[in-house]
């Protein structure tokens, strides 16, 4: 499989939410109060959203991301991911979305992406890469 | 991005059932019949109980699929597999798809991302993995050559 880059996203989060166990495992929200992204295409700040993450029984955590993005031109991206994180194999993966209405990132809505996580003090960086 | 083959699904398909204009597009069901999935890890069947692929034409002429499969390896585990993709192109190379030409996969975008859940020990390892697929469409039915991300 070939992919490009497509850009490096930066999250800060809020204090976590603690909702506990639900029927699907140990669900915690974290907010994102902000953050930035930049790529050869698209560079901008996050708005602001919220990753879902539940953890398996395994230990694993699924991730359900959303949040809004906002270029350094003022198109509006909705973002969403469904991911991966398995602290024990250092696993953290992701499978970003983009929808938006701005004529010049259209190219977002006919894209598919993974990203690679990286878990640092400040918030999770995201290395994106559109699948070609 | 590193990849390394998991497996390559082959699946055939039934007359499509052309739900219509509905509020986000154009939407078309195709059932699954049956098919099969080999790689280096994994092989068996695709079962054709609970399968079908959910299709929505959009209207900025992308193809959004939603593909639901019960695969069932030659040792007897069962697999739920979900994937979302979508496929585009440019005009001349969808309407040959359409006519039922064959046509070279690269002429056009045929990716999904497919997810495993299984309660089977030995294939647990899929519960928890990021894949890709590049897809083939042919006329009895399209075939995937998915990647787990490492």
């Amino acid at each position: 499989m070939n992919a490009r880059p497509l850009m490096r996203l930066r999250l800060t989060t809020a204090a976590t939410e603690e909702i506990g166990p639900t029927p699907h495992g140990m669900l915690s929200i974290f907010p994102i109060t902000g953050g930035s992204f930049e790529g050869e295409r698209l560079r901008g700040i996050v708005l602001g959203g919220a990753d879902w993450v539940t953890a398996a029984a395994d230990g694993t955590r699924e991730l359900d991301l959303r949040v809004t993005l906002e270029t350094d031109d003022s198109a509006l991206i909705h973002m969403t991911f469904a991911g991966v994180l398995d602290d024990a194999n250092h696993y953290f993966r992701t499978l970003p979305r983009f929808e938006t209405a701005a004529p010049k990132y259209a190219f977002l809505n006919r894209l598919l992406a993974v990203g690679i996580g990286e878990a640092h003090r400040d918030g999770p960086v995201h290395t994106i890469e559109e699948i070609l | 991005m590193n990849t390394r083959l998991l497996m390559i699904l082959r699946v055939t398909v039934a007359t499509p059932q052309s739900i219509g204009a509905v509020p986000h597009g154009t939407r078309r069901t195709v059932p699954i019949t049956g098919g099969d999935f080999e790689g280096p890890r994994l092989r068996g069947s695709v079962l054709p109980g609970g399968s079908a692929d959910w299709l929505l034409l959009r209207a900025d002429g992308v193809l959004e699929l939603d593909l639901r499969a019960t695969l069932r390896t030659d040792d007897g585990g069962l697999i739920s597999m979900r994937s979302f993709g979508l496929r585009h192109g440019p005009p001349d190379v969808i309407e040959a798809l359409a006519r039922g030409e064959a046509v070279d996969p690269a002429a056009y975008y045929f990716r999904t991302t497919p997810r495993f859940e299984t309660a089977h020990p030995a294939y647990a390892f899929l519960n928890h993995l990021i894949t890709v697929a590049s897809g083939d469409r042919r006329n009895e039915g399209p075939i995937y050559t998915i990647h787990e991300l490492l």
